[in-house]
């Protein structure tokens, strides 16, 4: 299964930018993307489809006013082009702040391509129903599972930018995930345990290890759980899994540098330059799959044709960048970060993150957990929230305790809380090993982006408390 | 267009699918955005898409594009008829069969053809100005307004040929009040209609200043049990998603449903008869037949406390072995699943300042930030808006105050409904007073 690309949309955007006049800037996107979905419930079928979605969105700034339209109709660009402006002009009169113009930026040319092991195309849908009904199967291989659910998941691009300011770019993109849930019951008590993996990659680059391997650790992780006790609430020495140290990285820090939310007064406005981390925390947002490879959130080239590369939001524990679009960079008088994401064809850009992750130190996970008297080891990430001052609660699957340096007793899951910097300023051991392991999720912000996050395993204080 | 519908459901057929069904949708839409105070971007769209779903030998297939050029159908129900081929038989899946809707008139303005985008700023512009000039410690953090005309059409291989246009307006502000270094709880209005007439953005616009400006000066209290007036908004934070959750046959067949059983037993007071009703062309969730072309009417839940049915689609109903109630929901781009389509709570016979009059001693929500767990009804979180009633008296706003408890068992501790009640887009609600309900001081 294919999308066919449409190999003229470039030409058509192409000519539609370079004969349009009256804007100050003129961008145009065209995005195919061919989204199949599997699930498997307790040994039904519960969804399958497979849906094509192409079409240009247009975005031009007029008298320093946006206006943005989408068409599915890529023969009449002109048209939706003649929208956009009069939604621009709609603002003119009414708009009191208005846009002063974008930062310069260099603008990305040519043909990029997401490297993949096995084309997505190349894998027949027989093989993506297999995949979803045998892990929902082997989820409930434990007889301590009652309920289990299996997803397979990928999205296809084919991209096409060109604006005004000479950005002209191809992109050609494959994301694949697949994630298993498994609930574990007995009399009024049930434990639920999560695997799985999401990757801007091929089907090899995803089913590194095999379906049934995530689907079987879900399944007797889940029966393990049921018979472990709850934590006591307290305030602790924790040992954060790449998982949690990505979600922390992600949810509880990272929203809070997007220039727009600094704009309207997130908790580190006027930070930058300051200690906000242990010096041993370099916190990282890159559109590239840095240190580990297939990162779920890589992007080459963000949606205003900037490259999307590396930026450090902290370094060595100092604040040093927000994370900017071209608009939000002219404001702080720096350069665009490449953070500007559209979702969909129809969906206008806006500031979000890629992958964010703290990078490797020095320490071994064994040397964290022997110097370690008394905490808790914590695994699986699950959803969370954070506020805009920082303030933070995550749901974490696993909790192992920690004793006079020694890996103890299974707890149940439980959450973890308190204020990210403070958890961050706390950090006294970094871990030398990485991994990126939030590609399942979704980032949403008024529209979803596929994000991913990680880090080594990291030491620092937080509150744990009970849950579920 | 019904021509090309009646198109792909010839192509499966030649491809040997049993039944088909094509449903397709064309918008157009333009909408502006508020934020911190001010006007932000202006959007227009428009978009056209097809979903087929076919059935061979028990198994279905779906895809969907969102084009309705004949080349790129013809590849689509080709692609259907191939995933059918890989899919598990399930021998409950069947296409619904010809039924005569009544037509709703009141969905559909034909003003709203000439609704330009100026004419949405120009309504983003009115709430936000209206806000802003109600108080000038109000602060908008963000809105929108948007103005949509859509049509759907829908053919199966039954004999249904259905069409219908609707146009729906629909409006939100978000924001607080900010007086030195007090800062008011958040606040949320939604308003939405089918004409242009019935757009309402001061109405939005002053209840939503109203709000922020009434939670200034909130102060600490104790503890205590008493009772609990929610505005509708609240109401459908914190009871909404439960009802529905319970109601839906999806939830009762997959066991996840508190109200599995019960249908004919006694779930919550008599005050509170609960509909849902798509005919009800005051909600924005209106229409003539649902996702599937089953005719809409209007479904008694729980009539006076006592649960009566739940909402079924085709593929539910067959397999309880019931009728469908016209619960098909769901967009082009997905199989039909089961939803609410206008939730509505019948008024009750208080009005509302009688409501707060009787109280004794509790609190008035205007908003609920936290969990609920539909399936087993627990809710916990913060009062937003939250103000202390004495004897009657409202005395000041509150802070810092959790609320927890259980929806179900909150049904049956309902002592209130108010005769005045609410459009939120396709909610339909009144003001409910619960007693007994325990709130902790943060």
């Amino acid at each position: 299964m294919n999308v066919v690309p449409d190999v003229n949309a470039i030409d058509h955007l192409r000519s539609l930018i370079s004969s349009s006049r009256g804007a100050r800037y003129v961008e145009a996107r065209y995005q195919a993307r061919l989204t199949t979905e599997v699930n498997f419930v307790n040994g039904e079928l519960e969804r399958l489809r497979v849906v094509e979605n192409s079409g240009c969105g247009i975005r031009v700034l007029i008298d320093g006013c946006w206006g943005f339209s989408s068409t599915n109709n890529i023969s009449s660009l002109k048209k939706s082009l003649g929208h956009a402006k009069s939604a621009a002009r709609a603002l003119a009169r009414t708009k009191k702040n208005k846009v002063r113009g974008l930062a310069d930026s260099r603008m990305a040319v040519g043909t990029f391509r997401t490297t993949v092991n096995g084309s997505l195309s190349d894998i027949d849908i027989e093989q993506k129903v297999k995949v979803a009904r045998e892990g929902e199967k082997a989820a409930r291989s434990n007889t301590a599972v009652k309920t289990a659910s299996c997803t397979y998941r990928e999205m296809l691009d084919h991209k096409a930018i060109v604006n005004s300011d000479g950005a002209d770019v191809e992109i050609f993109d494959s994301k694949p995930e697949f994630s298993v849930a498994a609930i574990a019951k007995r009399g009024g008590q049930s434990a639920t345990a999560h695997e799985g993996a999401g990757v801007t990659g091929g089907w090899n680059d995803l089913f590194k290890k095999s379906h049934l391997d995530y689907a079987l650790t879900a399944s007797e992780r889940a029966a393990k759980l049921l018979d472990a006790k709850h934590v006591t609430g307290k305030k602790t020495t924790v040992i954060l899994d790449p998982a949690m140290v990505g979600l922390l990285s992600h949810e509880a820090i990272g929203h809070t540098v997007e220039a727009d939310f600094v704009l309207s007064g997130s908790v580190v406005k006027d930070k930058i330059g300051q200690q906000v981390a242990s010096e041993l925390v370099t916190l990282v947002d890159s559109g590239r799959s840095e240190i580990a490879n297939n990162a779920g959130g890589t992007i080459i080239v963000d949606d205003e044709g900037v490259a999307a590369g590396r930026i450090a939001i902290i370094e060595n524990g100092i604040l040093k960048s927000f994370l900017h679009n071209r608009e939000s960079a002219l404001t702080f008088d720096t350069a665009s970060t490449g953070n500007a994401r559209a979702f969909k064809y129809s969906d206008e850009p806006l500031i979000r993150m890629r992958n964010t992750f703290i990078e490797p130190g020095d320490d071994k996970l064994c040397e964290m957990i022997k110097e370690t008297k008394q905490g808790y080891l914590i695994k699986g990430a699950r959803n969370g929230q954070a506020d805009a001052n920082g303030e933070f609660m995550f749901g974490a699957e696993e909790v192992h305790l920690v004793e006079n340096g020694e890996v103890k007793e299974l707890m149940r899951g439980a959450s973890i809380s308190g204020n990210a910097f403070d958890a961050l300023r706390s950090v006294d051991m970094v871990g030398d090993d990485f991994q990126f392991d939030i590609g399942t999720g979704y980032c949403g912000k008024y529209q979803p982006a596929k994000v991913d996050g990680g880090g080594p395993h990291i030491r620092c204080i937080a509150v744990i408390g009970g849950l579920q | 267009m019904q021509d090309l519908l009646r198109y792909a459901i010839r192509e499966a057929e030649a491809l040997g699918a049993s039944d088909i069904e094509a449903y397709a949708a064309t918008s157009a839409e333009s909408e502006v955005f508020v934020e911190n105070n001010d006007v932000k971007q202006a959007k227009s769209q428009s978009t056209s898409s097809i979903g087929i779903r076919v059935l061979m030998d028990g198994s279905v297939g779906f895809y969907s594009v969102n084009s309705l050029a004949r080349n790129k159908i013809k590849d689509a129900v080709s692609m259907a008829t191939k995933i059918a081929r890989v899919s598990p038989r399930d021998r409950y899946h069947a296409l619904p069969g010809k039924s005569k809707p009544r037509m709703l008139s009141g969905i559909y303005d034909k003003n709203a053809e000439s609704f330009a985008p100026a004419d949405a700023a120009r309504m983003a512009t009115e709430m936000l100005e209206t806000a802003k000039s109600y108080d000038k410690r109000v602060s908008v953090d963000s809105g929108n307004f948007s103005a949509n005309v859509g049509t759907h059409i829908l053919s199966n291989s039954n004999g249904i040929e259905l069409a219908e246009r609707a146009s729906v307006f629909s409006w939100s502000i978000m924001g607080m009040a900010i007086e030195g270094s007090d800062i008011s709880n958040f606040d949320f209005q939604l308003g939405g209609s089918h004409s242009v007439r019935g757009i309402k953005v001061r109405a939005a616009a002053i209840e939503f200043a109203e709000t922020v400006v009434n939670s200034l000066g909130p102060l600490r209290i104790e503890s205590f049990k008493g009772e609990m007036l929610l505005t509708p908004a609240a109401v459908n934070e914190m009871m909404q998603e439960t009802i529905s959750h319970s109601i839906n046959s999806d939830a009762v067949q997959k066991k996840s449903s508190h109200f599995a059983g019960k249908v004919g037993k006694r779930v919550a007071l008599d005050m509170l008869t609960v509909e849902d009703d798509a005919t009800n062309v005051e909600g924005l969730g209106a229409s003539s037949f649902d996702r599937e072309g089953v005719a809409h009417h209007r479904n008694v839940v729980i009539e006076n406390g006592v649960l009566k049915k739940f909402l079924y689609n085709t593929y539910t109903a067959r397999k309880a072995g019931v009728k469908s109630t016209g619960n098909a929901s769901g967009s082009t781009n997905s199989p039909p699943s089961v939803s609410t389509t206008n939730f509505v709570v019948r008024p009750g016979r208080s009005s509302l300042d009688t409501l707060v009059s009787e109280m004794k001693n509790g609190l008035i929500i205007s908003r609920f930030s936290g969990n609920v767990n539909p399936v087993n009804g627990d809710f916990s979180g913060a009062v937003k808006g939250g103000r202390l009633v004495r004897n009657g008296k409202v005395q000041h706003a509150v802070k810092e105050v959790m609320v927890a408890g259980n929806v179900f068992e909150a049904l049956r501790r309902l002592n209130g409904v108010s005769k005045e009640r609410k459009v939120l887009h396709d909610s339909i609600l009144p003001y409910m007073r619960f007693d007994g309900i325990s709130f902790t001081a943060g």
